[in-house]
């Protein structure tokens, strides 16, 4: 089987320190692989990696590739296109521009078969709050709502691998469920995810596979079930006593 | 003084203004850039239009489109040159870089058209309106119709279609919109290609007003760059109401006080301004 993606080598270096050495990771179609790790592990420059993308100026190396197309010498803006989307960390909806500029913004190319581009209608039925605030400023969105937004925007442009860093940050507990469930339900409809999440314990309930990043490399990796009693995770993430 | 004459001028002048200044005022509102080379860029296409209609005897309705070819060329080199600054925000250099530009146009046009000055004569020019004892052309009339159009097509352009979205999100956030499938250079290019279009544009509708030079361009730049100001900058509206401003106050002034004072004047207006409303007319959050 052909991973949906795939990356080998990958590395990123900021000014001479290296944040990131991946020699191999993989996500298969309609996978939902976990990565897990503290603060300034590496994980965001994983992601960022993944699309040649930063705010900063990284130097990144390393092969990509979607659906066994090589995408590393693309630049970002072309690898979204063939359908590798990533939803940052921090800001990640136009504050200037009202729900429905975001989601109109985008979309709309011809796309390969096999691939499916959320209509303005899809999008309302999946996400009905921001329906609801259709008219609004991307400023003037909740933190929940900024999260529904920019997957949303994701979705218009027809992934076929969704990358998501940290989605659930700073949302109300039964936010997060409904943030998490909607990214599961995605991975189920056939996209590759690849979910960058703080809250372990929320995290290990929906994906598949768990990779724990220390200091940009991988240290442990493993299918949900059996990293929960991982003493890394086990430990660091989920306190003690955590079954 | 006939007020109502100094009303006239100043609406004409105060479209002229506007006309000159919205290319800038895209560029600075979409790709945060300045350009110190506009006023050349005037100059410049005056001169085509001046060349295309005296020289080669071609219709001024084809010289307009000739000079804003011109101007698209020349924004488009000058902003693949410096493309790379233009990405690094490096707006200290791209002053730099444009204003050497400017003096590279200027020196060009001297080479190519000569230094003495000219006269950049249209079909419309030389007809005159009288009423009573009020006076323009129908060149100041077409100046003023063809800035409101221009004025609506392009607010519409930004708020309702797709490549004034696409702007929009460049001018917000170059990362995200990289993010979204925005190819940003591309974006940078054609902004710079429609500053290069709209400013000879004006110079094709404007000039015709006065004596042309190829020294010119100076007066140009300042202009617009108080418009910009005072309209808030990469304000549409902003720019028009500021341009409109600025014409009826230079007329105003000019014949109530002294012309010689006027640009001095509006600097201490845009100065107050400044201080007292520092988003400019359209100080409103996310308007423009
Ligand atoms: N713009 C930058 N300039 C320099 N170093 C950076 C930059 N961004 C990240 N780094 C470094 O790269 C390493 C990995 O950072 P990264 O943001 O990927 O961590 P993270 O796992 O996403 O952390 P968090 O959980 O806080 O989001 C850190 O050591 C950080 O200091
Ligand atoms: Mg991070």
């Amino acid at each position: 089987m052909i991973p949906m993606l795939e990356t080998r080598d990958l590395a990123a270096v900021y000014g001479g320190n290296r944040a990131l050495a991946i020699p191999h990771l993989a996500v298969a179609a309609g996978e939902l692989v976990g990565v897990v790790g503290a603060n300034g592990a590496g994980k965001s420059t994983l992601v960022n990696s993944l699309l040649g993308w930063s705010r900063g100026r990284p130097r990144i190396s390393g092969e990509v590739t979607l659906a066994g197309e090589a995408l590393s010498h693309l630049p970002s803006f072309e690898r979204v296109r063939k359908g590798l989307l990533l939803i940052p960390e921090g800001k990640l909806v136009f504050a200037t521009m009202s729900v429905e500029d975001n989601l109109l913004a985008v979309g709309g190319q011809l796309l390969g078969d096999r691939r499916r581009a959320y209509a303005l209608d899809d999008i309302y039925d999946l996400f009905p709050g921001l329906k609801e605030r259709r008219g609004h400023l991307g400023a003037q969105l909740s933190g929940g709502e900024r999260q529904m937004l920019g997957i949303a925007r994701a979705l218009r442009l027809g992934p076929r691998a969704l990358l998501l860093d940290e989605p659930s940050i700073g949302l109300a507990p039964r936010l997060v469920a409904t943030v998490l469930a909607t990214v599961k339900q995605l991975a189920a409809d056939g996209l590759a995810v690849l979910l960058v999440e703080q809250n372990v314990r929320a995290a290990i309930e929906v994906v598949d596979r768990l990779v724990l990043i220390e200091r940009g490399s991988i240290v442990a990796q493993g299918p949900a079930g059996a990293m929960r009693d991982d003493p890394r995770i086990a430990e660091a993430y989920l306190g003690a006593h955590a079954t | 003084m006939n007020l109502a004459q100094q009303l006239i001028n100043g609406i004409v002048l105060g479209h002229a203004y506007a006309l000159i200044a919205i290319g800038w005022t895209v560029l600075l509102g979409v790709a945060r850039l300045v350009n110190f080379g506009h006023g050349q860029m005037y100059m410049l296409g005056a001169f085509v239009t001046w060349y295309t209609v005296s020289r080669l005897g071609l219709p001024y309705l084809v010289a307009v489109p000739a000079a804003m070819l011109a101007g698209v060329a020349v924004g488009y080199v000058m902003q693949r040159v410096m493309l790379q600054l233009t990405l690094k925000q490096d707006l200290v250099s791209i002053m730099i870089v444009t204003l050497g530009f400017g003096y590279v146009l200027n020196g060009a046009a001297a080479l190519v058209f000569g230094s003495t000055g000219q006269i950049l004569e249209t079909p419309l020019s030389r007809l005159d309106i009288y009423w009573g004892d009020l006076w323009l052309t129908w060149q100041d009339v077409a100046l003023v119709v063809a800035a409101i159009v221009f004025f609506i097509v392009l607010k519409y352009v930004i708020d309702h279609t797709a490549v004034g979205r696409t702007a929009r999100m460049v001018a917000e956030d170059p990362p995200l919109a990289l993010l979204a499938g925005i190819n940003v250079k591309k974006v940078y290019l054609g902004v710079f290609a429609f500053e290069g279009a709209a400013v000879a544009l004006a110079a094709a509708l404007v000039a015709p007003r006065t004596p042309i030079l190829t020294s010119m361009g100076f007066d140009e730049v300042i202009v617009t760059f108080v418009v910009v100001v005072l309209g808030g900058i990469g304000s549409v509206l902003g720019s028009y109401f500021a341009g409109l401003a600025l014409g009826l106050f230079t007329a105003f002034f000019g014949a109530l006080v002294s012309p010689a004072y006027t640009t001095a004047a509006a600097f201490l207006v845009m100065i107050a301004m400044l201080v007292l409303r520092p988003g400019g007319f359209a100080a409103a959050p996310g308007s423009r």
